[in-house]
């Protein structure tokens, strides 16, 4: 069995307005998952269990073989942690914080921190207050990169950022991939990126693990079938489809559970496929969400 | 040796595909050759700043085909299968006939005046070669 | 290999909060030169002066060293450090009281030195001066943990309200206290019983507002 880099088993968190509940994650060491969910859904809530910032009333969570939040400082030596809501401080300057992280973890590599700097196009000089959001969110993965830990733990480390340091974000991550031993854990609205360079994806709404698998098996699992039915006949929704949208005598099925067979089996109602498309994940993303909302009567 | 690759956003193909066919391309115009080793998964991976788990898809797919072979411990490289290029070409071609079918059935067009549209076809590609 | 860690956090605090210090040690600074000129307004501005930039401090230091680092969202950046809940809040005291400590121990040994070169003021008024200057000692330790604790601008503020009303009903009783009273004339400190009782006392209650502040610390299940 290979090793975990996060596992999460049965973990569950009680607010006054959300409950997480019955979460189940793993991370296999080597790998990347993107997580994604709607806004509130627990994404971040997740990851603030996972780096122990948050204890779970029940359930059982061990990151890089640890018990987290028992021991968070052990596995916290490992783990690269980044997320929206985190600042730096401001009246300092990004040299100052790089000689800060410096001075606690052995490991910062100063050259490649130098090669960030450049990469990213940020100035050790500049105070953080005088950089753009974008610079910030560079400073702040910089920080956290340049100490190759064995686990990256970002939340939402993409957002807001322009296209070319979406770009730039996205190569240093998948940089990571050539060590075997390292792994990532990232959650995301931008589902193109979650598409492009995750291993594994987990899908969260409403508090609860909707999906949780390898991404291309997910993807293959999705389909777009267009169907055009004899007049005035209602196109059904055979086993492994989740939605059917018909317009008169075209149709739209969305299948969630696709198998070769099933354009065979609509052909044999009587239904014609005019073709087969496959999803973006941004288009399985919807209709998943809208899907699992309709059957806990949202 | 990389350089080249490039995952179109605007395809809507899955992206493993987008590979496959980037490397079939390569070995259908001889820049890669037969037998000749091409990049691990994890190489091409990080190259490409696309999932591990997406190229080991392509590379699985490949194998299927007969389009490379893997040796465990020893990577990958273009299966040593001599007429592969014309073979691959000969699959695209195919491909092409067969979307150009169901285009012109969609637009309605009977295949003989499809036939003589591919004539057409063929002098305006002469023409050009010429100028 | 987690004690370099809390020395880092410390030492950062110190960088952080340096101008603040400063500043206060300056204005202590002013507020002595200004009680070098002998007459009565002088010497009310001046040791008036002298007490408010100590209480200022003792009301800044809480909010800019505890209080910001939740409210400016650097909390995050922190707890993704090797470092427990606890060695955070261990840090934090140790950094925010030793740094009103410096200031405090600058404006005693300043306040003991003007009375002692002053012939015209009795070298008595030493040991209550202490004793007073130790109060404001515990109210910042007071005002510190309820930063920490509470985790609110609001608490803190309270709590410095609260702190500094109750220091002008204390050195009533301090000074009016017929034990202590007498001795206030005495062209030498007096260090009676009862003065040192009240110092220990003092220690004991520093003490005591510490490991509440710990204990509360460490029931937080959630640190964000």
């Amino acid at each position: 069995m290979t090793d975990l880099a996060v596992s999460l088993s049965g973990v569950g968190k009680k607010y006054p307005f959300f409950t997480l509940d019955n979460i189940h994650l793993q991370v296999p060491q080597g790998q990347i998952m993107g997580l994604i969910g709607p806004n509130g859904a627990g994404k971040s809530t997740t990851i603030r269990i996972l780096m122990g910032l948050v204890h779970q009333d029940h359930g059982e969570v061990r990151v890089l073989g640890h018990r987290m939040p028992a021991e968070q400082v052990a596995a916290k030596w490992n783990i690269g942690f980044a997320s929206e809501d985190m600042r730096l401080y401001e009246s300092k300057t990004l040299e100052w914080h790089m000689n800060f992280i410096r001075s606690i973890y052995p490991q910062w590599d100063v050259t490649y921190a130098q090669r960030l700097l450049k990469r990213f196009g940020l100035k050790a000089e500049q105070k953080i207050k005088g950089l753009s959001h974008g610079q910030r969110v560079k400073a702040t993965l910089l920080l956290v990169l340049a100490r190759r830990p064995r686990l990256l733990v970002l939340d939402e480390p993409t957002t807001g950022l322009d296209p070319v340091a979406r770009r730039e974000i996205l190569r240093e991550l998948t940089d990571v991939m050539t060590d075997e031993g390292r792994s990532v854990l990232f959650s995301s609205h931008n589902t193109q990126d979650v598409e492009q360079i995750s291993d594994q994806i987990t899908f969260i709404d409403r508090g609860r693990i909707i999906d949780s698998m390898d991404k291309e098996v997910y993807l293959d699992r999705w389909r777009r079938l267009r169907l055009e039915a004899p007049s005035g006949i209602e196109v059904p929704a055979l086993p492994g489809i989740i939605d059917v949208q018909q317009d008169g005598r075209l149709a739209v099925a969305t299948a969630n559970a696709f198998a070769p067979d099933l354009a065979n089996a609509y052909e044999g109602t009587g239904v014609r496929v005019q073709c087969i498309e496959t999803m973006t994940l941004e288009e399985i993303f919807v209709a998943n969400v809208e899907h699992s909302r309709e059957g806990v009567g949202a | 040796m990389n350089g080249s690759f490039v995952i179109s956003q605007s395809d809507k193909r899955p992206i493993y595909l987008q590979i496959m066919e980037q490397i079939k391309r390569r070995i259908a115009v001889g820049d890669w050759t037969e037998g000749q080793p091409i990049p691990s998964i994890r190489q091409l991976a990080v190259d490409l700043h696309v999932s591990v788990i997406t190229v080991k898809r392509a590379y699985l797919e490949l194998e299927r085909e007969s389009v490379i072979v893997t040796q465990q411990g020893k990577g990958s490289r273009v299966a040593p299968n001599p007429g592969l290029g014309t073979r691959l070409q000969e699959q695209e071609l195919q491909k092409y006939l067969e979307q150009a079918m169901r285009l012109a059935s969609l637009l309605g067009i009977q295949p003989q005046e499809l036939e003589s549209r591919l004539r057409e076809a063929g002098d305006n590609v002469a023409a050009k070669e010429l100028i | 290999m987690n004690r370099s860690v809390v020395q880092a956090l410390i030492l950062k605090d110190w960088r952080l909060q340096r101008l603040l210090v400063m500043l206060s040690l300056a204005a202590g600074g002013i507020a002595l030169a200004v009680l070098q000129v002998r007459c009565e307004m002088a010497f009310f501005l001046g040791s008036t002066w002298f007490f408010v930039s100590m209480i200022v401090l003792g009301c800044m230091l809480p909010i800019a060293n505890v209080i910001n680092e939740r409210k400016k969202q650097n909390l995050a950046f922190l707890m993704s450090l090797p470092v427990s809940v606890l060695q955070y809040a261990m840090a934090k005291m140790v950094s925010t009281i030793g740094m009103f400590l410096v200031s405090w121990a600058a404006f005693v040994v300043a306040g003991a030195t003007f009375i002692l070169s002053r012939p015209d003021i009795p070298n008595g008024i030493i040991p209550v001066m202490l004793i007073l200057a130790a109060l404001t000692l515990i109210g910042f330790c007071v005002v510190a943990g309820a930063a920490l604790v509470s985790e609110s601008e609001g608490c803190s503020i309270a709590a410095t309200i609260v702190c500094n009303s109750l220091y002008g009903v204390a050195s009533y009783f301090i000074i009016f206290n017929p034990a202590i009273h007498g001795d206030l004339k005495s062209p030498v400190p007096v260090w009676s019983p009862i003065v040192l009782t009240i110092l220990a006392w003092e220690i004991a209650a520093i003490a005591l507002i510490l490991g509440i502040t710990f204990y509360l610390q460490s029931r937080k299940r959630d640190f964000i």
